[in-house]
């Protein structure tokens, strides 16, 4: 099993924009290579405070964090789970940098 | 996929109807809780048509439905999350063994006390706010007040429903004792402090929601990793309704924030037009979110190492695999300890013995997201004073910092010093008689109390002028 996560923001304001479509519709393109979750994880998250700046994805222990995403960026952040390219830059840096080390340091819980 | 029907007079998707001992034990109590609905709930609004989401089935995306609803018309179900068959213990001593369908006898007494313990707290909330209706900032937060208040009422069915089905006469008991409890009951209260203190206004109502609710939310999340399998999947449900409660506060503590930002940005005093200062408001957040660290328990537990070894409690996100010892057994956790010299030390001390604590972790890094978002819209209304989390250890109640003083800086202090500074870190009575003045009662579809920021948007899309509740 495989500990790399990709997380999808389900708090109000990204649902509000349609961050549930943007699971499924992530889930499914990943899915068409990684069928079993062997590769990576993918979870809804409550909302990870960047909400101005959402939909927000982000990838750990990669550790990208991806805003404002729609459904035409999701093919691009597929194929970079897959290993097939780059992490998105277009996407990346949106949001304060104290904000997304929050997330960060619970994710990197030491224990 | 479970199978949900909504027909039966307890909607459910946990096959009541081919159970028939159950399906009679709970249809003996759903009287007493209508009753206990009736007299302890927001009772008068019973008449009132409120906007109400409900929940109808499990699946991802259509769990839900809105529409007028009379509260004592509510439709109470019982709703497990789906999860795979062979669901395998991830964490804890029995770690890759099978999932739990019934109890196993030697938990039988810690698993009916975490059980009866989150239950206590969902009808407790509705007891303590079951005034404020008649103090709203609107109808579209007299609705979210509404909704809240029914979800808790059915995450009580969710735990009653767990006591009913697997732990025999002392569930039917329990599930009784339920209704009898009562929020600041002299003799007979709520089983945790925190859920006895009264919630007179809409500042304690955001605040509790944002807060409590939250440590709600991690208590849940850590029961939902639970080896116990019909646990882990009715808390796994409860989320995605605590969910909405805890953003019902933050977005009301964000938006009395924004409100006071807004008039000290023209330059008025906020207590000229009705509106509550910062300095009120950081007290109320002090109050509350210490107050919810209490719940956690101890940071340095032997009950809690022993419910994450018997695979009972995991920790937040557990199964995500974000930590790195699924059995917790070759880490230390470093803690503040105070010592008799009044000194802070770190002490190392097991990891498993540290549960609450890490659980307390999380939840503190997410209330600094919630508190920086906050600030972030005083910024950009040009105002520099924040609102500020207080330090862990500042006015705790339980655990290694109760019975020490310390400011909310995190700083160990002498008595003296606490008396003569207490009532500048936590709401006075002069605080709560202000707070008190500005909660008029405003009614009118679209329409908000001059304490509070509207909404962005409106719930379920309908527009912030909405008629969320109708009276009769
Ligand atoms: S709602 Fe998505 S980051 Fe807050
Ligand atoms: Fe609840
Ligand atoms: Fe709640």
């Amino acid at each position: 099993m495989t500990n790399r996560l990709c997380y999808v923001c389900e708090g109000g304001d990204c649902t509000e924009k349609g961050s549930g479509d943007i699971f499924d519709k992530l889930r499914d393109l990943v899915r068409e290579f990684d069928p079993n979750e062997e590769r990576i994880k993918i979870r809804r998250y409550p909302c990870f405070g960047a909400c101005e700046q959402g939909i927000n994805v982000t990838l750990y222990p990669d550790k990208v964090f991806y805003s404002k995403v729609t459904e035409a960026d999701l093919p691009e952040i597929a194929a970079h789970i897959a290993g097939k390219g780059e992490a998105v830059q277009r996407l990346t840096g949106k949001c304060e940098p104290d904000v997304e080390q929050i997330i960060w340091d619970m994710l990197d819980s030491p224990y | 996929m479970s199978i949900v029907d909504l027909e039966a007079k307890i909607p459910n998707n946990v096959g009541l109807r081919e159970n028939k001992r159950l399906m009679m034990a709970l249809e003996k109590w759903q009287p007493k809780f209508l009753d206990w609905w009736a007299n302890m709930g927001p009772s008068d609004f019973n008449q009132d048509q409120v906007y109400l989401r409900t929940a109808i089935g499990v699946g991802q995306g259509g769990w839900a439905h809105f529409d007028y609803v009379k509260m004592p018309d509510y439709r109470w179900g019982i709703f497990l999350a789906d999860g795979p068959d062979d669901r395998k213990i991830h964490f804890g001593d029995n770690v890759g063994e099978k999932a739990w369908p019934e109890v196993p006898g030697e938990f039988r007494n810690r698993l009916r006390r975490l059980i009866v313990t989150q239950g206590d707290t969902e009808p407790a909330s509705v007891e303590q706010q079951r005034m404020l209706g008649h103090c709203c900032p609107s109808l579209y937060d007299l609705r979210s007040l509404f909704q809240v208040n029914v979800e808790e009422g059915r995450h009580l069915w969710a735990m009653v429903y767990l006591l009913q089905t697997h732990f025999g006469a002392d569930g039917r008991d329990e599930a009784e004792a339920m209704l009898e409890r009562h929020s600041g009951d002299q003799d007979n209260p709520r089983i945790l402090q925190a859920f006895n203190y009264p919630v007179n206004n809409w500042l304690d109502f955001f605040c509790f929601t944002a807060f409590m609710d939250r440590d709600g939310k991690y208590q849940l999340a850590s029961l939902a990793e639970s080896s116990f399998d019909p646990l882990a999947r009715t808390t796994q449900f409860m989320l995605a309704e605590e969910a909405y409660h805890l953003q019902t506060g933050e977005n009301g503590v964000g938006r009395i924030v924004k409100r006071t930002g807004e008039i000290m940005a023209e330059g008025k005093d906020p207590r000229t037009v009705g509106a509550i200062p910062l300095d009120v408001i950081q007290r109320y957040v002090n109050f509350w979110f210490t107050g919810s660290m209490d719940l956690f328990g101890g940071e340095d537990s032997t009950n809690a190492a022993e419910a994450f070894a018997m695979g009972l409690k995991g920790r937040y996100r557990e199964s995500d695999g974000i930590y790195k010892d699924p059995k917790a057994l070759n880490a230390n956790y470093s803690l503040e300890m105070p010592t008799e010299d009044g000194k802070i030390e770190k002490k190392d001390i097991p990891l498993r013995r540290a549960m609450n604590a890490v659980l307390l972790d999380a939840y503190i890094a997410d209330c600094k997201r919630i508190v920086e978002r906050w600030n972030r819209d005083l910024d950009k209304l040009g105002v520099h004073q924040h609102i500020q989390l207080p330090d862990h250890k500042f006015n705790r109640h339980q655990g290694v910092y109760a019975g020490f003083r310390f400011n909310p800086a995190g700083e160990i202090i002498d008595e003296a010093t606490w008396t003569k500074h207490h009532t500048d870190w936590l709401p006075t009575q002069a605080d709560r008689d202000y707070v008190q003045s500005c909660m008029v009662h405003v009614t009118e579809p679209g329409k908000f109390a001059n304490y509070i920021a509207p909404p962005p948007q409106g719930v379920n899309n309908q527009p912030i002028e909405f008629e969320y509740v109708k009276f009769h």
